[in-house]
């Protein structure tokens, strides 16, 4: 198999494991030989490592969006006071 | 599995409380995406957690936050309330997360770049998306929901969230382009 061939097929594995490798999901972790084959291949392709740094930002960008925009504080007292009466009066019984 | 097999009531009820009470932000956010707006949202909270309570015996004590999810779309769905793809279908949360005038807040430069050049291209980027494509994305990136929470607010598979969160957020990384989006780096 030619260099180039192998770079593309390893590339092509890569990309489908990149958001994965990112979001450290406990329904999809990567296997330890996944992660180091993954960040062997990071550390010598300029390519990969780039949709790595984009897809980085998109996070940053997404993770503003969710700090921008905070819950309520007085929802949340509200809620929580109603839990006090769920649970803290007879209510039904579970 | 009961998670609470002959315990006494006192101690079913702090149970229950300490299970719910870190949870109560995240159902918020997600209920404000499921009705039209935070009155609504807030009932719809506060019901689900009473058929939680109800329904304690069938909970095994495993991933709470995706159990109470699960309690809340079908409470949702069983109150007829009008039913919504997941956020922004209106623009709702896309407007709502967008900086106000006069924030006071003091980002770093890579938030300010994050704020005040990619956010537009970003929200343009997302709004284009199909809503079963941006609605999990909402879930998973700017909820921060695992894969298997978004799955039990979905109701879908977790296979499909996987699948559906990749093509969202290549599709959103291929509309920016790799120029717009290594402009903010600063690494």
């Amino acid at each position: 198999m030619s260099g180039t061939l192998r770079q593309m097929l390893t590339c092509h594995w890569s990309a489908r494991r990149i958001q994965r490798y990112l979001d450290s999901d406990p329904a999809a972790p990567l296997a330890p030989g996944e992660v180091a084959r993954l960040e062997g291949h990071l550390a010598t392709c300029e390519k990969c490592t780039e949709v790595l740094a984009e897809h980085r930002t998109l996070r940053g960008a997404f993770a503003l969006w969710s700090r921008r925009s905070p819950v309520d504080p007085d929802s949340v007292d509200r809620v929580r006071h109603f839990l006090d009466n769920l649970t803290e009066t007879e209510g039904p019984r579970p | 599995m009961n998670a609470f097999p002959d315990t006494d009531e006192a101690a079913r009820r702090r149970t229950f409380r300490e299970f719910v009470e870190p949870e109560i932000e995240v159902m918020l956010r997600v209920a404000n995406g499921l009705v039209s707006n935070s009155a609504d949202a807030e009932d719809l909270v506060q019901e689900s957690l009473v058929r939680a309570y109800k329904g304690l015996h069938r909970f095994d004590g495993r991933h709470p936050r995706a159990w109470l999810l699960t309690i809340m779309r079908n409470t949702n769905v069983n109150l007829h309330r009008r039913q919504r793809p997941i956020m922004i279908e209106d623009d709702e949360l896309l407007r709502a997360s967008r900086p106000a005038f006069g924030s006071s807040r003091l980002p770093s430069a890579e938030d300010s770049f994050l704020d005040e050049e990619l956010d537009a291209e970003l929200h343009e980027a997302v709004t284009a998306l199909d809503p079963k494509f941006r609605g999990v994305l909402v879930l998973v990136d700017v909820h921060d929901l695992s894969y298997a929470e978004a799955a039990a607010v979905l109701d879908i598979p977790v296979g499909t969230v996987m699948s559906r969160l990749s093509r969202a957020r290549d599709r959103v990384r291929r509309r920016l382009g790799p120029t717009y989006l290594n402009r903010g780096r600063t690494s």
